[in-house]
């Protein structure tokens, strides 16, 4: 009794958690779009430095998806 | 055993469900071929109200914009010139903004003046409608009012194809 309940709490607790997120809309993406929303503010250096891991360590960079933008195009 | 695993399939299956309900139901994107969905919305220059009705039996480039968007920007000053192109009583193209802030859109229109109806929406309610799934979104609509090519993002080079795409649909009299 005192597992099944335990198991319906691990599985309450995660669809709480993941009910405070939404999806933005693409028309949405006002506040995203603002240049203080992106991952790297100075898109130069941030370049740079990409350039200087990938040398280094002799991989690929994975950066770029995700977070501001507009997400346009 | 078998009760156990019956249980975990159930707590799946209910788990599954949920997920679905919380991030699920996405409004289905309209399609060429589709008729267009009427909308009425006021206008971003505060003049009469703008509906899509009002246009029927002319070909509509129907264009989603904001101010954020630099694509959108750059499509702006190109659609003026090519609804130029063409009478006024054949082809007209009609915006929707989608600012959250109405005062940005109106600030961009004060400097690339434009001489087609922008419409506003703030709430989303007309791409919602739409199924708009990138910015910008374009929708040709024939004269009886039927989707016949969606266009989605803006390059400088699409104008050429999108020219003919209008005179094809401006040539086809209305049955």
């Amino acid at each position: 009794m005192l597992r099944s309940a335990a198991s319906l709490l691990l599985l309450a607790l995660p669809l709480l958690a993941a009910s405070g997120c939404a999806a933005v809309k693409p028309w949405e993406r006002d506040v995203l779009a603002r240049p203080d929303m992106a991952w790297e503010p100075d898109s130069l250096e941030a370049k740079r430095n990409t350039h200087i891991h990938y040398s280094k360590e002799a991989s690929l960079p994975g950066g770029g998806a995700g977070g501001g933008g507009c997400g346009c195009n | 055993m078998l009760g156990r695993r019956f249980r975990s399939r159930r707590c799946a299956a209910a788990l599954a469900i949920s997920i679905r309900l919380l991030f699920g139901g996405a409004a289905s994107a309209a399609d060429a071929g589709q008729l267009a969905p009427e909308f009425k919305a006021p206008a971003l220059d505060g003049g009469k109200a703008i509906s899509l009705a009002a246009y029927r039996g002319k070909v509509v480039y129907l264009d989603f914009w904001a101010s954020w968007c630099p694509p959108c920007l750059t499509s702006l000053p190109l659609l003026e010139k090519l609804r130029k192109e063409f009478p006024s009583d054949q082809f007209q193209i009609l915006a929707v903004n989608v600012d959250q802030d109405v005062e940005k859109a109106r600030k961009f229109l004060e400097r690339t003046q434009v001489g087609y109806p922008s419409a506003t929406d703030p709430n989303g309610r007309i791409p919602e409608s739409y199924g708009i799934e990138t910015m910008p979104t374009s929708f040709l609509i024939d004269r009886s009012g039927v989707i016949r090519y969606v266009h989605h993002g803006f390059r400088k080079g699409d104008v050429a194809p999108l020219r003919e795409r209008i005179k094809q649909l401006v040539s086809v009299r209305k049955k």
